[in-house]
């Protein structure tokens, strides 16, 4: 059976969700939980670092799509990073860039929040 | 040729080898048009132009400098013809424009488009060897436009195969997982995902109709409105996926909800649940395509619904069937197994136990050598509740038949331990005598049994005296009883209404009638005969019929 793992860290306001190995239909709970844990805690701004990640499917990515709207409802947003180009071609291929902000690392997508929330004040 | 002639020539020449090297040099149609452009517009001095490509055989605008946005999106549709340049349309446009000159960009593979360029700064129209250096141009760069348009088609092909490589993993994966998963439940939420990841939808929900009712098993709509809505069609009625435009037609109670595609979840062409989703966040609408793999899915998971459901189904009819056989056991162990000897009694007893297993219970119990209580019963229920009820029974009957009481008072004693010991609406009919060997006294209570029948000298006496059935309530009123003095040949039959109740194929009952019919027609036989004779009797009138009720007979007969 394929593994999967997530791990959180938190950077200021802001978490960043590792993830590691298959993230498909059968793993997919996994990051549900990650998910609703972090939205229990009120904590909307996210950035997911996709660095160890190897494959995901489309039930990996309807996780991303079943959080969406009540992170963005709290001003907050799901920021991906660090995508290997296999991963990145799945998300393509299914018009997630249209949704998502996709950035090369996980500094990038951290500092992008970091902005908009100096902006707000 | 003179020199200045010469030199001009060689810059031409130069300035062509130039341009197609840059061309050629790439892939990227934009580029190229943006280069074209460019040099006819610098070669010339002209400050407007533009190259419309034949897309789908209407000439679009794909490349323009000079031209306002609003004229590139309402370039007007024409088709490359003889005499297209003569379409009003066209030449209004390009006088609006001040288009001076098109020239058809034409590759080996026929024409591909058009160049149209505005006027000379200079005013000065286009000479011969302007127009010879302008075709020129358009022809090195036909073969660059197609090559570039020819990738960009293969690109679009190669995308196109990567999604349906894509879905088909999808499916293959899921396929795979739907084997694995037992609760209906994770199969929906594992479908909707996919489906939510696959199309970018927010908005979703999974109905499944069990058993003739319906479960929104997951949803993001407003689900008690959902569910309003679902009752108020039916749901067999949808066989087929219902695009948006339908839904807003006929179930505009769902589209107002946000619903924009319903499919079916399909088995056997029954429908068995619904998948509905919201817009998709792209805008897209769903495709054929799109439809098409949302049904195999549903498909796919509704299949692995139903054989949880059924896998589940199993499971508890196997737990009935052993609770049912540890009932058989508990019934078999309570009936005497077997029956005394008697001088001047002979007594015979059967009991067949339906399939469900009922609460049929008789017992012959020796008090002293010339004493003995008989005694037959039927528990309300069945399964184990009916069997333990009826072990409580034979307890409390083999103590208080020995405590020397009268045997009305004994059953007010018995009747307030039944129903402080049932809660739930059971009862016991119950049918007990004390019997005596030496005077031939019988002295019974009929607690709401079949009466027994007592036949003497061919005619039949029923044993009704008592009171109200046994677990009901208290006892307030002490229950009635009855002596009998016993002569030869009396035969004394008590039965249960499984035996009056049995039911042939046509759903018709044994009765009464028919059964005291042949109670008298034999009763010259021995207990033993009478019952064997009587139970042929029951076999041929059911032929076979399921019973629900267990049958048991005793009869005693005085000899």
């Amino acid at each position: 059976m394929a593994e999967f793992s997530t791990s959180t860290k938190e950077v200021g306001e802001i978490s960043i969700i590792y993830l590691k190995g298959y993230l498909d239909a059968h793993t997919a709970p996994t990051l549900e939980n990650t998910f609703s844990n972090l939205i229990e805690k009120g904590k909307y701004r996210t950035v997911v670092n996709f660095n160890e990640l190897n494959y995901i499917s489309s039930a990996g990515l309807g996780v991303f799509m079943a959080y969406i709207e009540k992170i963005r409802e709290n001003n907050g947003d799901i920021k991906l990073s660090s995508m290997s180009e296999k991963v990145f071609n799945i998300f393509d291929l299914l018009g997630f860039p249209l949704l998502y902000e996709i950035y090369q690392t996980e500094e990038e997508a951290v500092n992008k929040f970091i902005e908009s929330k100096s902006f707000e004040k | 040729m003179n020199d200045k002639e010469n030199i001009r020539v060689k810059r031409n020449l130069t300035a062509l080898v130039e341009f197609s090297r840059l061309i050629n040099s790439s892939l990227d149609l934009n580029f190229i048009l943006n280069n074209i452009l460019l040099t006819c517009m610098g070669k010339f001095f002209v400050t407007k132009g533009f190259i419309a490509l034949k897309i789908d055989n209407h000439l679009k605008i794909t490349s323009s400098k000079g031209i306002p946005n609003d004229d590139i999106i309402n370039f007007p549709i024409i088709k490359i013809s003889n005499d297209y340049l003569e379409n009003k349309e066209f030449k209004e446009y390009l006088s609006k424009n001040r288009i001076s000159s098109i020239f058809k960009i034409d590759a080996a593979q026929g024409c591909m488009g058009i160049l149209g360029i505005g006027e000379r700064l200079n005013k000065q129209p286009l000479n011969d060897d302007d127009h010879e250096f302008l075709l020129t141009i358009l022809n090195i760069s036909a073969s660059a436009v197609h090559n570039s348009i020819m990738i960009d088609e293969l690109k679009n092909v190669n995308r196109d195969l990567d999604k349906r490589i894509q879905r088909l993993n999808s499916l293959f994966e899921l396929s795979k997982e739907f084997g694995m998963f037992s609760e209906s439940a994770k199969v929906a939420r594992l479908l909707i995902y996919s489906v939510i990841g696959q199309f970018l939808v927010s908005k979703f929900a999974v109905i499944i109709l069990e058993n003739s009712e319906i479960k929104i098993v997951e949803s993001k709509f407003d689900e008690f409105e959902l569910s309003q809505s679902i009752k108020k069609f039916n749901f067999n009625t949808i066989t087929n996926p219902i695009p948006k435009a339908e839904i807003d037609e006929k179930y505009p109670l769902l589209f107002n909800l946000g619903i924009e595609l319903i499919v079916p979840m399909q088995l056997q062409n029954e429908t068995k649940g619904l998948i509905c989703l919201g817009k998709r966040i792209s805008n897209q609408e769903f495709s054929k395509t799109d439809i098409e793999f949302i049904y195999s899915i549903g498909s796919l998971a509704i299949i692995s619904i139903e054989n949880q459901r059924l896998f589940k189904e199993a499971l508890e009819k196997q737990k009935l069937e052993e609770e049912l056989e540890i009932a058989r056991g508990i019934q078999k162990n309570l009936l005497p197994h077997s029956i005394p000897k008697f001088d001047r009694f002979e007594i015979s007893a059967i009991n067949l136990s339906s399939r469900q297993v009922g609460g049929d219970y008789y017992d012959i119990i020796t008090l002293d050598e010339n004493n003995y209580c008989i005694a037959i019963g039927d528990v309300s229920g069945k399964g184990v509740p009916a069997a333990l009820l009826m072990a409580n029974i034979q307890a409390f009957l083999r103590i208080i038949c020995k405590q020397g009481m009268n045997i009305s008072d004994a059953t007010g004693v018995i009747n307030n331990l039944i129903t402080s010991n049932t809660s739930d609406g059971k009862f016991i009919t119950f049918f007990w005598g004390m019997l005596n060997e030496k005077n031939l006294n019988f002295e019974y209570v009929n607690a709401g049994h079949n009466p027994p029948l007592l036949i003497r000298n061919k005619k039949i006496h029923k044993l009704e005296r008592g009171g109200i059935i046994l677990g009901v309530m208290k006892t307030n009123l002490p229950y009635d009883s009855e002596s009998v003095i016993l002569e030869k040949d009396d035969v004394i039959v008590l039965f249960t209404d499984g035996v009056t109740e049995a039911k042939n194929i046509n759903d018709d009952e044994f009765s009464d009638e028919r059964f005291e019919a042949l109670c008298l027609k034999y009763s010259k036989l021995s207990s033993s005969e009478m019952i064997e004779k009587i139970n042929i009797e029951i076999r041929k009138f059911s032929d076979g019929t399921f019973q629900s009720d267990d049958i048991t007979i005793l009869i005693l007969k005085v000899i």
